[in-house]
């Protein structure tokens, strides 16, 4: 998937305008966040458990190499078979040939951003496949031909009409002639078009929460069945997975899946979790006859060099977005990638690239709530403050911010002068807005005082202020 | 051509020191020893803290005495009206007797089917959740595809965490098999409107049937 061309600030006005959009988030703001707080404050041991699942994932990541040559062991031994993609199109290439080989006229496909990173529904589209998202949510937003606004909830920016009329549109070919009248209406709809896909299906590709180099295993989490009767029914099972999903044993995924319910969710534990090993075993009824892993890298060894390293523990659980009160503003679409939220400004420069994520990691305010949520303990706004710096060295910040952020610079490493200035600064200011006791406009300052007004100085700075109270002491 | 090229990546990203080339031995006993994390604690009786957290989980509990209860159990689960039941079974519970007019499918899952009955290998007291295995009885699709499933799970078979699940199965090749599915309650969304769906594409409902003996 390509990053979309206008720009952050175009894409979040255009959001904050979007009535039925502002409505959508509204509605669940404080849903998530209570049930995660409500699930956490059940689990005594929660804090531990998230000291214990970020060691694991440093662990692991400190010693990749091993563990992805064992995981690969393991699959082979198994009776399946591991590719190793460098970037978003040779993984399309590998898909593309194993369905070719296959034969593959439908594919169905459980929910896997790893997918939606690497453009592969377009990729197999272009090759004549019927591709289906059987994820409802991922259904929605495919038939609406648009993408996820979150990476738990894909459809957060949807109202409930809005998808009745889509599958008014989409659905009358499978018989269902009246428009759905509620939720459960429009699922049971859901439930019996893709129940025959499943069973068509040539090919299923599903993502996978984790991979266990102990037993080969991918493993899945849902709560609707999809990624099961995906990987179950078709005679292909194709799994798309990031290099960094590995974990060395089952007891560390089952340390990294108590953190992941109650983060994604505010549940202590989600209806299935599946581990999918192989194709079937001599005498099993069902299962695919084939079983593929593609391991993909598109930029994660390059986060796995040095200071993004952290990123890479991320469970995809979406705790940082829930509590961002950026993304529960504008929401997914605006970050113009399939990673929105802190968690999106942080990975996409790093997948994409900086050219098209410029903004993304100064759209958050450093108020920290990401990092104090990340079951994994990733220090998000240490890395988005360290993206911008990047961004200031590789010449990406440039015309007045830069002229600005320089004369800043320049100034504030001089004390004396910079003291005197903002004495008199302060002064002005003080004696022309003390009768209102703010400002309505400012000069060079509109794009803040647009919003809000800025309050003015009651007459002395703060070095000032604090060395009168020190004296007092 | 790509797997080199990425653990080349791997391996410079990161540096020489690192301690899988100086301690592949270290590596291989945490694989073996596969340590645990931070342990939940559980107070009071496992099979009460396992009804519990299933019901919580909105599975529908009954407990019989010994596996002989299963078909009536089974039967009162059926509709009145249904005097020919068709029904999907795992193939490792066909020894229990069952009604010579009843229709049941030993095979995979079919595109409908109203009330399937599977057994679990365990069940885990935590998380109210039950864990089954694909094998040459006991095909997968059984645990997806109906309506309405029915799992049969031994009461001393309730363990506390999926840990001790885990030490219990043999984990090498020939024996681990290939779909183990840990359940915990019927299939659902909250994709349309937020509004909690049951069911989206598994089960509306999953009755778990203790079998105390």
């Amino acid at each position: 998937m390509t990053a979309h061309a206008p720009s952050f600030h175009e894409r979040a006005s255009h959001a904050l305008a979007d009535a039925n959009l502002q409505r959508s988030i509204a509605g669940l703001k404080g849903g998530f966040v209570a049930a995660r707080a409500r699930a956490v404050a059940a689990l005594p041991e929660f804090q531990a458990m998230r000291e214990a699942g970020a060691a694991i994932k440093d662990h692991t990541l400190e010693n990749l190499d091993y563990y992805l040559e064992r995981y690969e062991a393991e699959v082979l031994k198994r009776g399946g078979h591991v590719h190793w993609a460098t970037d978003a199109a040779d993984a399309c290439r590998i898909v593309r040939e194993i369905c070719a080989r296959a034969g593959a006229k439908i594919v169905t496909k459980g929910k896997s951003m790893v997918s939606e990173e690497i453009g592969l529904n377009e990729a197999l589209e272009a090759d004549g496949i019927e591709v289906i998202e059987t994820d409802a949510g991922e259904y929605i937003v495919q038939l609406a031909k648009e993408t996820p606004s979150h990476i738990v909830m894909p459809t957060i920016h949807k109202t409930t009409g809005q998808i009745t009329d889509l599958f008014h549109e989409h659905h009358r070919r499978y018989g269902f002639a009246e428009p759905a009248q509620d939720a459960a209406e429009l699922i049971g709809q859901v439930r019996s078009v893709l129940r025959a896909k499943f069973f068509a299906a040539d090919v299923g590709i599903t993502g996978a929460n984790f991979l266990i180099a102990e037993t080969g295993s991918n493993v899945i989490v849902t709560n609707e069945g999809n990624g099961d009767l995906t990987s179950t029914l078709a005679r292909v099972h194709i799994v798309t997975a990031g290099i960094e999903k590995v974990v060395p044993t089952l007891n560390d995924a089952a340390v990294l899946l108590r953190l992941l319910a109650r983060s994604a969710l505010g549940m202590d534990v989600t209806s299935y979790v599946t581990y999918a090993t192989g194709p079937r075993r001599p005498g099993d009824l069902d299962g695919p006859e084939e079983y593929h892993v593609v391991l993909i890298d598109n930029g994660r060894t390059k986060m796995l060099e040095g200071a993004y390293r952290p990123m890479l523990r991320c469970i995809r659980c979406a705790a940082c977005m829930n509590h961002c009160p950026v993304y529960m503003s504008v929401g997914g679409h605006a970050y113009g990638w399939v990673y929105p939220g802190p968690m999106g400004a942080v990975l996409t420069p790093m997948i994409a690239g900086h050219e098209k994520a410029q903004e993304l990691p100064h759209a958050c305010t450093l108020n920290g709530r990401c990092q104090q949520v990340c079951p994994v303990k990733i220090p998000l706004p240490d890395m988005l403050r360290r993206l911008r710096h990047d961004q200031w060295e590789a010449g990406f910040i440039r015309g007045a911010a830069r002229w600005g952020i320089s004369a800043w610079a320049w100034l504030a490493s001089r004390p004396r002068l910079y003291h005197a200035l903002t004495r008199m600064m302060v002064a002005v200011a003080g004696l022309t807005g003390r009768s209102r006791g703010r400002f309505r406009h400012l000069p060079l300052a509109s794009g803040w005082t647009q919003g809000r007004d800025m309050p003015a100085p009651q007459g002395e700075t703060f070095h000032v202020a604090w060395a009168k109270s020190k004296r007092r002491r | 051509m790509g797997r080199e090229e990425i653990l080349k990546r791997v391996t410079a990203a990161l540096g020489d020191r690192r301690p899988s080339q100086t301690d592949r031995a270290a590596l291989d006993a945490r694989m073996a020893a596969r340590p645990a994390g931070p342990p939940v604690r559980l107070e009071g009786d496992l099979a009460d803290i396992f009804i519990a957290k299933a019901t919580a989980n909105l599975f529908t509990v009954e407990r019989i005495a010994s596996l002989q209860m299963l078909v009536p159990a089974v039967r009162a689960l059926l509709t009145e009206s249904d005097e020919a039941p068709d029904i999907s079974m795992a193939a490792t519970l066909n020894h229990v007797g069952w009604p010579a007019g009843w229709n049941i499918n030993y095979g995979t899952g079919r595109p409908t089917e109203a009330l399937s009955v599977t057994s679990a290998l365990a069940g885990i007291a935590e998380t109210g959740s039950v864990v089954l295995a694909s094998g040459v009885g006991s095909p997968a699709g059984l645990n997806f595809l109906p309506d309405l499933h029915v799992v049969v799970l031994r009461a001393s078979d309730i363990l506390a965490h999926p840990e001790d699940v885990w030490r219990r199965m043999e984990t090498n090749p020939t024996a681990w098999p290939r779909a183990v599915n840990v359940i915990s309650g019927p299939s659902r969304t909250a994709d349309v409107g937020g509004v909690i769906v049951r069911p989206a594409h598994g089960p509306k409902r999953v009755h778990l049937v203790i079998v105390d003996s």
